[in-house]
């Protein structure tokens, strides 16, 4: 079974499965899939992609799911690490599209000749609100994702999500920082929608000084397989932040059982890729 | 404020705005911006003494600490005092970009008046008292370079130290534990530094007369400034209150590389020295009781995403006079300052981490008269 979608890469992907069996992550580190890395152009110049897959692997991470803008960061990522990358297509060109994309149709041509020439495992990270699923790119970038069965990693207000399913039920979903709603409205719509999963990026309200707060834990429990953890390296002085990142989160992830903190760690990311 | 001023504002409330007189304009302030200028003051606040420090507000520790304060013998090599780096001379700033003891250090040298307003020390804020703070200084290997065992072998040796310390401190250098010696130096330089204040400045005047209703001729500049940093630019929300800062912690979408692939962690990395610090309010050093001790922020502060790349708001007072400016002073005047908001680069902040700043895109006439209010604090 492939993880993602999968065009020219069979060769590729064999290559990735036997780096990952030797992943040199050391044995003390727990390992984790980091669901929210962006890779963009100020972040190559700074960190080429030797230096920023070194990153990557010192902070011990199993699977960096890695947008960027504009796809050729995450493209080149790719090319240097197919074991430990999971490429996922931004619709922006370049910084400055985030609030605009939706209503520039040719981002949607963008997303086509990139899925026709790349591999990928979803579309995202984008950022769309409310009714800015009703456009004609949204529409379109919905229906892309059908079509080659890719996951779409949402930034996206509770609405959003909403109109997403009511466009495509069988759609699959990451749904960015779990909108940063409280956990009572992340579990409402976890519940909602079975092929929802949430990631935890940017967000420090789940842990205080290590220990995981009662309405977190709580919304843990009830979707042990639905949340995933994420950095968000949205500047080139977030990259070293990774590091720092998976430290603290090992440090929360302790504080839970460890069946439930393995599936928050990695699993649950692994989940989402072969929930096809 | 006086009985008839406050009617008076109530009255201007009601209203919605002022409108004071400028020569051939009119500026008028909203209910909102009024109310902001009004927080922004009065001045001087009053300044209690610091718990934690035993020596704060005592005339004799703060005599001897303003010696120590430019005494190179806090230093390893004997070539660098607190005021190499803090110079009188020059608002107990150094006029650098980034400041140089032994070696060129990470940040800006900030500058140092109405520290007893703090909350958090440093840029980082790596420090919750000033006694504190004024230890990194001296043990940073690049900047005083001094050791712990330095110190006290000169507090016991030199003459003068020692009689100081013995008068002061109540006990002879010689009978007082090692680090607990360096702490109390580190009280005596910061019971000098609290009495370090900006005095009553143009803006004060000019509060005092807008909230009097006056009859008032200020500069058209000044106040069409006034007005933009308590109204569009939002400046106020962040630089609040009569010291014109909340005393917190912010990302302004600044690079913070300090070289190529090297980054200034900022709060982050200043939230974990606090929380590691022996010397911080928490600890065993300071001299506050243990109930007011335990309510110190220190003990409520906990590590977020968000702190990463953050740094201090400064204080605005005294601001024209301190160039240049941030915490890697890479922006070297206000009109950069200004420039700056004007132009942020908004990708550069979390779409959900920040909701503040804003690209002001501000006119040239708007820069310029921001400036001139600056330059009025």
């Amino acid at each position: 079974m492939t993880l993602f979608h999968s065009k020219q890469v069979l060769g590729s992907l064999i290559f990735g499965i036997a780096l990952a069996l030797s992943n040199s992550a050391s044995a003390q580190q727990h390992p984790l899939a980091d669901v929210h890395i962006h890779y963009s152009h100020d972040a190559w110049e700074i960190f080429p992609p030797k230096e920023a897959v070194a990153i990557l692997r010192k902070a011990g991470l199993k699977y960096a799911f890695v947008s960027s803008s504009s796809d050729d960061g995450t493209q080149m990522l790719y090319a240097e690490a197919p074991d430990l990358i999971v490429p996922v297509l931004r619709p922006y060109r370049r910084r400055g599209e985030l609030s605009t994309w939706m209503h520039d149709p040719t981002s949607l041509d963008n997303l086509r000749t990139r899925l026709s020439e790349n591999t990928y495992a979803g579309i995202g990270e984008f950022h769309a609100y409310g009714d800015d699923i009703e456009t004609d790119v949204l529409r379109g970038v919905i229906a892309l994702a059908d079509k080659y069965d890719l996951f779409l990693h949402a930034h996206s207000d509770a609405e959003a999500i909403h109109l997403i399913f009511k466009q495509d039920p069988g759609a699959r979903v990451l749904w960015a920082h779990s909108g940063f709603e409280d956990p009572s409205m992340v579990g409402e719509i976890l519940a909602t929608y079975p092929r929802l999963w949430s990631d935890l990026a940017f967000r420090s309200d789940q842990a205080y000084d290590g220990e995981v707060s009662a309405d977190w834990r709580a919304l843990f429990e009830a979707f042990p397989d639905r949340l995933m953890i994420g950095t968000d390296t949205y500047t080139p002085e977030r990259w070293p932040y990774v590091t720092a990142h998976a430290e603290w989160t090992r440090e929360w992830l302790e504080d839970l059982p460890t069946d439930l903190a393995e599936k928050i760690a990695w699993r649950n990311a692994e989940g989402l890729l072969k929930a096809r | 404020m006086k009985p008839f001023a406050l009617v008076l504002f109530s009255l201007l409330v009601c209203f919605g705005f002022a409108q004071p007189v400028v020569g051939q304009e009119k500026v008028e302030f909203t209910v909102s911006e009024l109310a902001f200028i009004q927080s922004h003051g009065p001045w001087p606040p009053k300044m209690e003494p610091d718990p934690s420090n035993r020596f704060s507000g005592e005339p004799s520790a703060s005599a001897w600490g303003q010696q120590l304060f430019q005494d190179v013998r806090l230093s390893q090599a004997q070539t660098l005092s607190c005021a190499s780096c803090h110079d009188p001379d020059r608002y107990f700033a150094d006029g650098k970009a980034r400041s140089t003891g032994t070696s060129t250090v990470d940040r800006n040298a900030i500058a140092l008046a109405d520290l007893r307003l703090n909350r958090w020390f440093g840029w980082a804020g790596q420090s919750d008292n000033l006694w504190a703070q004024s230890i990194h200084p001296i043990l940073d290997r690049r900047e005083m370079n001094a050791t712990v065992e330095t110190i006290v072998q000169r507090v016991r040796q030199e003459s003068d130290l020692a009689a100081n310390y013995t008068a002061i401190i109540g006990k002879g250098p010689k009978e007082e534990e090692p680090l607990r010696l360096l702490v109390n130096i580190a009280k005596i330089l910061a019971a000098y530094q609290e009495t370090i204040r900006t005095p009553t400045s143009a803006f004060d005047l000019m509060r005092t007369r807008l909230l009097e209703d006056e009859m008032i001729s200020e500069d058209a500049a000044v106040l069409a400034g006034l007005k933009l940093f308590v109204g569009k630019g939002k400046c106020s929300l962040c630089h609040f209150g009569p010291n014109f800062t909340n005393g917190e912690f912010h990302d302004i979408g600044l690079p913070y590389f300090i070289e190529s692939g090297q980054v200034d962690q900022g709060r982050y990395g200043g939230i974990r020295d606090l929380k590691a610090s022996a010397f911080n309010r928490l600890g065993e050093y300071g001299d506050e009781p243990a109930e007011s001790a335990a309510q110190a922020p220190t003990a409520f502060v906990s590590l977020q995403h968000r702190n990463w790349g953050e740094f201090r708001v400064p204080s605005l007072r005294n601001v024209s006079k301190t160039a240049p400016y941030m915490h890697n002073g890479t922006l070297a005047s206000l009109e950069d300052v200004v420039r700056h908001y004007s132009t942020i680069d908004i990708e550069r902040l979390h779409a959900d981490g920040e909701t503040i700043l804003k690209s002001l895109d501000l006119t040239k006439q708007e820069i310029a008269n921001l400036v001139a209010f600056l330059k009025t604090l």
